[in-house]
């Protein structure tokens, strides 16, 4: 890691050159509610004071909700083609727990088994990421998703007058030595970034006691009151699962043309909250109730992948509780445990 | 099944489903070369009472419509209701909501009895309807679906999920955040999520989902300040043959 400082007022130039030279993807205000993360063609359009955005950045860009995977043609012989599309982009100011997000979507597409439509658009994604202020849901220091350690090319931290950018890859290095004016970070910009970095965790207020809920899932699993109590509200809606930045799950459907001679296999986000996900050949539902579906959803983010991969897949973003209409608050669920197990 | 012979007929209903169907532009030339139509209301002038599939839009509402779907339901080997109307009564439902016989007399007065009107019903109320392609109007790219997985012979995928899932992955704000209501929570999804895209709430074209979680209702309408009324309103638009005690439901029981 190489540790670089931008003054202010060369951060626009910076910007501009960014934007004039690459599909440039920024967040833009979208309307009272929310950003969205978008093709930025003006400087003017880009605005990185943004908390929210509903759908993750790097989810929709690296796995994007429809999908063309295969096409196909039926003549003599059958002909079958992988699609793989992916371009050089840059995605710009996309926050900690974000790019958090997209590690461990990195580990699940390249660990077991490499996803080629998903790693082509990784290894072109160019990332900047920058600091955001945590909405009152976000909960990402429980999770240790507050900080990002890797996953990016650079991170501008701003730390008064100047940006303190930590540079990550040989690729963000370039950008910086051929689009920007920075000089080597000493002691002083050192001490103030800590600085920063203090105040910084201090703004997130919500705090959950993971570590306990990770330890009593086994003792809670067949509390089937807590659970029904959990997801009595539940619409079986989705909303939860593709607001998340670690969901992946995704369903390949055929599309073919009319005349029966060519089509397509795509793949579109899917959810395990919704009732037909555990619907096999021969009608049989292996969750056919919202309470299996909610306990399998939390095992599956604060427990299953903390034994694989020892993270979870969970980065604490709270867009899951913003987004459900049922009011279901994974951080008071997760709270609850120790005082269930207690009781 | 290969080039199936194909009728579309309507009932009572606004034809926007068949202009829907005629709206398929670029695939329209290739679905009539894949099927072999015989009866299309809204197209052609040809008919023939030999027919495999039928496609049927709009409600039944009169006694006349009754004799016309039994005798579809006689000759089809499968039936496709098209549209709200055809698969839930639709807007047409209103009338028996004020009881059709006060609705002829307001509508037609004195000549109320000239008026063949009966209750409306959907199409499955008289005839056994093997697949919906539901909404208002329908999804025509659905419909194409529909025809193409009976002539591959395979089931058709209907979603069973809630217009959330769509709104979600076409990245759409909630429109409860942006102060309207809506019946996405609970009506199933395969219109692409259409007016929450374009900005304005779900009015359940599409009917409920499978298990719609009516007690969540009650705490949502507390959630955003809205009043029994709206809701029932909202269901009553497209929902009022289907779903009798839709008060009770939204409500919750309260």
């Amino acid at each position: 890691m190489l540790y670089k400082v931008l003054e202010k007022n060369g951060y626009r130039d910076f910007v501009k050159s960014l934007i004039s030279g690459f599909e440039f993807i920024g967040p833009v205000k979208k309307d009272r509610a929310v950003h969205d993360f978008k093709v930025i063609k003006d400087f003017k359009e880009l605005d990185t004071a943004y908390i929210r955005t509903t759908i993750p950045p790097a989810k929709k860009i690296l796995f994007p909700p429809d999908e063309e995977l295969v096409c196909y043609e039926i003549g003599e012989n059958i002909d079958v083609k992988p699609v793989v599309e992916s371009g050089e982009k840059i995605l710009f100011a996309i926050n900690a727990w974000d790019i958090n997000g997209m590690n461990f979507l990195d580990r699940v597409f390249t660990t077991d088994f490499i996803d080629d439509n998903y790693k082509a658009k990784r290894d072109k994604l160019i990332v900047i990421g920058m600091d955001t202020e945590p909405a009152e849901t976000n909960f990402s220091p429980s999770v240790g998703a507050e900080f990002a350690t890797g996953g990016f090319d650079l991170y501008m931290h701003d730390i008064g007058d100047r940006y303190f950018i930590r540079v990550a890859t040989a690729r963000g290095d370039g950008l910086l030595k051929r689009y920007a004016v920075v000089k080597d970070a000493e002691r002083n910009d050192f001490k103030e970034y800590d600085r920063y970095m203090d105040n910084y965790r201090g703004r997130f207020k919500l705090d959950v006691d993971i570590k306990s809920f990770y330890d009593d899932f086994e003792v809670i699993y067949d509390k089937k009151e807590f659970w029904e109590n959990a997801a009595k509200d539940c619409y079986s809606c989705g909303s939860c699962n593709l607001v998340c930045p670690t969901c992946f799950c995704f369903n390949v459907k055929d599309d073919m043309e009319l005349n029966l001679k060519k089509g397509e296999k795509t793949r579109e986000w899917d959810s395990c909250m919704i009732p037909d996900y555990g619907l096999v050949a021969g009608g049989h539902n292996f969750r056919p109730t919202k309470e299996n579906r909610l306990k399998q959803r939390y095992r599956c983010k604060l427990k299953t992948f903390k034994e694989k991969y020892d993270r979870y897949a969970c980065v604490g973003c709270g867009r899951c509780i913003e987004a459900c209409l049922a009011n279901i608050n994974i951080a008071e669920d997760i709270n609850s445990v120790k005082k269930e197990v207690s009781a | 099944m290969s080039k199936p012979k194909v009728g579309i007929f309507g009932f009572t209903g606004c034809g926007g489903c068949q202009l829907e169907i005629l709206n398929l532009e670029d695939q329209l030339l290739d679905l009539v070369a894949a099927i072999d139509l015989v009866h299309f209301t809204e197209a052609i002038t040809e008919h023939s009472d030999n027919y495999d599939i039928a496609l049927v839009e709009g409600a039944i509402t009169t006694r006349h419509g009754v004799e016309r779907i039994e005798k579809i339901g006689k000759i089809a080997k499968i039936i496709v209701a098209i549209g709200s109307c055809a698969v839930n009564g639709g807007l047409n439902c209103l009338k028996n909501l004020y009881g059709t016989a006060k609705a002829k007399e307001l509508v037609y007065g004195d000549k109320k009895d000239w008026i063949d009107s009966i209750d409306v019903k959907p199409v499955d109320a008289y005839v056994k309807v093997d697949y919906y392609a539901r909404g208002c109007p329908p999804n025509r790219f659905e419909i194409v679906d529909i025809i193409r997985s009976l002539i591959v012979g395979r089931k058709p995928e209907i979603p069973n999920y809630p217009v959330c899932v769509e709104c979600k992955r076409n990245g759409n704000t909630c429109v409860f955040e942006l102060g309207m209501t809506c019946l996405g929570p609970v009506t199933r999804a395969g219109c692409n999520s259409r007016c929450p895209n374009s900005g304005s709430g779900c009015d359940g074209c599409r009917g409920l989902i499978d298990e719609p979680n009516v007690n969540a209702q009650k705490d949502l309408l507390k959630k955003y300040g809205l009043t029994v009324e709206d809701m029932v309103d909202r269901f009553n638009l497209y929902n009022a043959c289907r779903e009798k005690n839709i008060a009770e439901k939204v409500t919750g029981g309260n």
